[in-house]
């Protein structure tokens, strides 16, 4: 959908559950203040319970949300109306991430660019929060590969061209499976960042869009399980304490 | 309302807890069910999502689920949280503990695979030395196998190998398809029987307590069914020196609860099991408690492409299916290097290749995808290991859970055992493959973390000996005779079984034995 369609629908579908509200509900109802926060300010005021009339208008409104149903708000992803800013890693290593990003998934016919999927600005992101050592892999693997393509050519790799970029990637691709990626530092990082850039690149909604524009199903379509209960604060101290006796307290 | 004592109170309800509450309830004993997790609603729960609609396209949150390699971003919300329910392991001894804490537990979630153990395994010790044999043989469980795999609808090939003990089957007579016959035939010529897989089908999509066998308890109308309840600890009658119940915190509130039953039967899951045996201070007169703890080894494998299927130029019948290669090894002779054996799980794809297993980018990657599309061959492990005293669990009380309970300290770790293991595993299967003409690309001699096949089995063995078991043949605790443990922490070695199918045929016999037990006044 259209963003000017989207707003559109927004509009009218906001105005149209107003309206509905307004139509069930007396005006004066509406207008009531809140009831007051404080539980204990509550009990102090010792407030008599509502009158039946009151209390059955209440009863009304709570019956009528109870089966009030989600209204059909179509909604869009963020990326469909902005960017991540790159923010993690430094200049030097966020332009090497840049061209690894476009050497590992380069544009298709049908499908677009890692500039256009958001990819590096993904990663930056996604390596920003992750743990440490997925951090130290990254930062020493982009230097890595900036440090060899100045060796070998004394171009950045950010600026090196397709052939001396595969001088340095293609010693440390290897095979793997399951759980098991190369140990060997730079060969780990090499095949670890081209999984992550390809999974960032295809799990994009700009993927999805392309996908879709060629007839191709969906990329990515899995079964999601959302939080499946939370409530595991906790509200109060585990083993909980004694009342203390008050120090006038008098046994009869 | 006033406190009443239910006549048996179960401690979870996995495959085992809510296979105690069928047969229990249809014998028309009262049980009451807790769980500490919530009840899963699989209408609000779950929905068909794209990856792209995920907040992080299908990567999981960061640092989210460490040690649960199965987790994605998809499924994170079912494992629980170990920031929540945290666990520790001594430097360099990684444990990977899967943990799902809802209603049925995991048994929602697992893999189906449906396997008897057999004598190689029950007795195990006669074979080779190592260890404890069972106090039970396959001729005690068969009678409640064949119900089992009734109830899980388990479909498999009768094959008549007696490491592989045939069932009660959906006869699967399928025919192989080319691929897999070749390395079917691969196999015979370097004696490694290549078999059917066995799986449970279960009923409408699920093989899980909560659709197989607690909706039979529920029918009796004699089950209570309580979630969010998690157990710290199992109370004693200090007079008797029996169990007497449970006290229980609620999950959200943390309001502590307390029980009377008559007899209580722990499910909780192998480790939460014995965590909760510790907590609670009871049967450990054998010093057993905790110890020998034990599972599988997966992770280890090799990837192969069949050279006739690339390039779209598959014939038809060519790929597709899947294989079970039962353990082989150190049945009538000895292997040099290792006790005991593994299986192979293999399967033949005619889907798309996985990206990792070749080592080209970009363009040249996609070719390559392209052409290995429906070629791929693959296989992976299920080994058994070695259930050692010092492989261990003990409580952690300077680290405590969400419910201020303390926590475990797990300490294991593999040997040259296991490695050696695989060694031979890579080694087998490449060299039937080659046979089978297929090119190798990827051979993985490295295995996943201990815990990673979510088989942890042990820390609560069943032995005839008081003193070297926590449990006897009945699964009754040696003492306390009015509790019973019913999951894998019973079990006294691993085997390569998949451990779902013995796990529920234990748990029905000594349902069956407890219940007349009962009858008889005697607990």
């Amino acid at each position: 959908m259209k963003r000017r369609d989207f707003v559109k629908g927004l509009a009218v579908a906001t105005a149209t559950a107003g309206t509905a509200l307004g139509q069930q509900y007396p005006a004066s109802q509406a207008q009531n203040p809140p009831p007051a926060a404080d539980a204990a300010g509550q009990g102090a005021k010792a407030t008599p319970p509502p009158p039946a009339a009151t209390e059955s208008r209440r009863n009304a409104r709570m019956e009528a949300m109870s089966r009030f149903r989600s209204p059909d708000i179509p909604v869009s992803q963020p990326d469909a109306v902005a960017m991540t800013a790159p923010r993690y890693f430094t200049a030097a290593r966020y332009a090497t991430l840049v061209q690894l990003c476009e050497i590992m998934m380069p544009a298709g016919d049908d499908y677009p660019s890692t500039a256009k999927t958001g990819t590096a600005e993904f990663l930056d992101f996604y390596i920003g929060s992750s743990p440490v050592e997925q951090q130290t892999m990254y930062n020493n693997g982009l230097d890595r590969l900036n440090a060899d393509s100045m060796k070998q050519f004394k171009v950045s790799f950010a600026k090196a061209d397709e052939k001396q970029a595969d001088a340095v990637i293609r010693p440390h691709l290897k095979g793997w499976m399951n759980n098991h990626p190369p140990r060997e530092g730079q060969a780990r990082f090499i095949n670890l960042a081209q999984r992550d850039i390809r999974m960032a690149t295809m799990n994009s909604p700009a993927w999805s869009i392309a996908a879709e524009a060629v007839g191709d199903r969906t990329p990515g379509v899995g079964l999601y399980w959302h939080p499946i209960d939370p409530g595991i604060q906790r509200w109060v101290t585990p083993g909980h304490g004694h009342a203390a006796p008050a120090t006038n307290h008098q046994h009869s | 309302m006033a406190q009443k004592k239910v006549d048996v109170l179960i401690i979870g309800s996995g495959h085992t807890g809510g296979m105690a509450a069928k047969i229990l309830t249809e014998k028309g004993i009262a049980c009451t069910m807790l769980d500490a997790g919530p009840m899963l609603n699989f209408e609000k729960n779950r929905e068909l999502k794209p990856a792209h609609e995920l907040p992080f396209r299908g990567f999981d949150a960061p640092g989210r689920l460490p040690h649960v390699f199965q987790a994605s971003e998809f499924n994170a919300n079912i494992w629980l949280d170990e920031k929540v329910a945290p666990y520790s392991y001594p430097p360099g001894q990684t444990y990977n503990w899967v943990r799902v804490r809802s209603v049925g537990g995991r048994s929602p979630f697992w893999g189906r695979q449906s396997f008897r153990h057999s004598d190689y395994e029950f007795k195990s010790k006669d074979h080779d030395g190592f260890g404890e044999n069972w106090p039970i043989s396959l001729k005690d469980l068969a009678p409640y196998y064949s119900r089992v795999e009734e109830i899980f609808r388990v479909t498999g090939h009768t094959d008549h190998l007696p490491q592989y003990p045939d069932g009660n089957f959906i006869e699967d007579n399928s025919p192989w398809s080319g691929a897999m016959q070749r390395f079917v035939d691969a196999g015979k010529k370097l004696g490694v029987p290549v078999t059917k897989p066995r799986s449970a089908l279960g009923k409408d999509g699920l093989a899980a307590s909560i659709n197989l066998v607690i909706p039979d308890a529920v029918a009796t109308g004699k089950l209570t069914t309580i979630p969010n309840a998690i157990v710290r600890k199992i109370t004693v009658d200090k007079k008797t020196g029996l169990a007497d119940g449970a006290i229980f915190i609620d999950r959200h509130s943390h309001r502590e609860m307390e029980m009377k039953a008559r007899v209580v039967v722990v499910a909780a899951g192998t480790l939460e099991t014995t965590r909760l045996l510790m907590l609670s201070e009871i049967c450990n007169s054998s010093g057993a408690l905790g110890h020998y703890l034990t599972d599988q080894i997966y992770g280890a494998g090799i990837i192969c492409s069949v050279p006739e299927a690339r390039d779209g130029k598959a014939a038809h019948g060519l790929m597709g299916g899947g294989a079970l290669i039962p353990r082989f090894r150190n049945l009538d002779t000895k292997t040099n290097g290792f006790l005991r054996g593994y299986a192979v799980n293999v399967s033949c794809s005619n889907g798309p290749f996985d990206a990792r297993a070749l080592p080209f980018y970009g363009k040249e990657l996609d070719q390559k995808l392209q052409s290995y599309n429906g070629s791929g061959f693959s296989t992976d492990i299920m080994g058994e290991t070695l259930g050692h005293y010092e492989n261990h669990v003990s409580l952690n009380k300077q680290v405590v859970d969400a419910w201020g309970m303390p926590t475990l300290n797990i300490s294991t770790k593999y040997t040259t055992n296991e490695t050696n293991m695989t060694k031979d595993y890579i080694d087998t299967m490449a060299a039937m493959a080659e046979a089978a003409g297929f090119d190798i690309l990827v051979k993985n001699y490295e295995f996943n973390p201990p815990g990673f096949s979510i088989h942890e089995q042990g820390t609560a063995r069943m032995s005839d000996d008081p003193k070297k078991g926590v449990v006897n043949k009945w699964n009754q605790s040696h003492d306390m005779k009015n509790l019973f443990i019913t999951d894998a922490s019973v079990f006294v070695s691993s085997g390569w079984q998949n451990p779902t199918i013995t796990m529920c045929a234990l748990a029905m016999r000594a349902s069956e034995y407890l219940a007349e037990e009962m009858r008889k006044g005697n607990v």
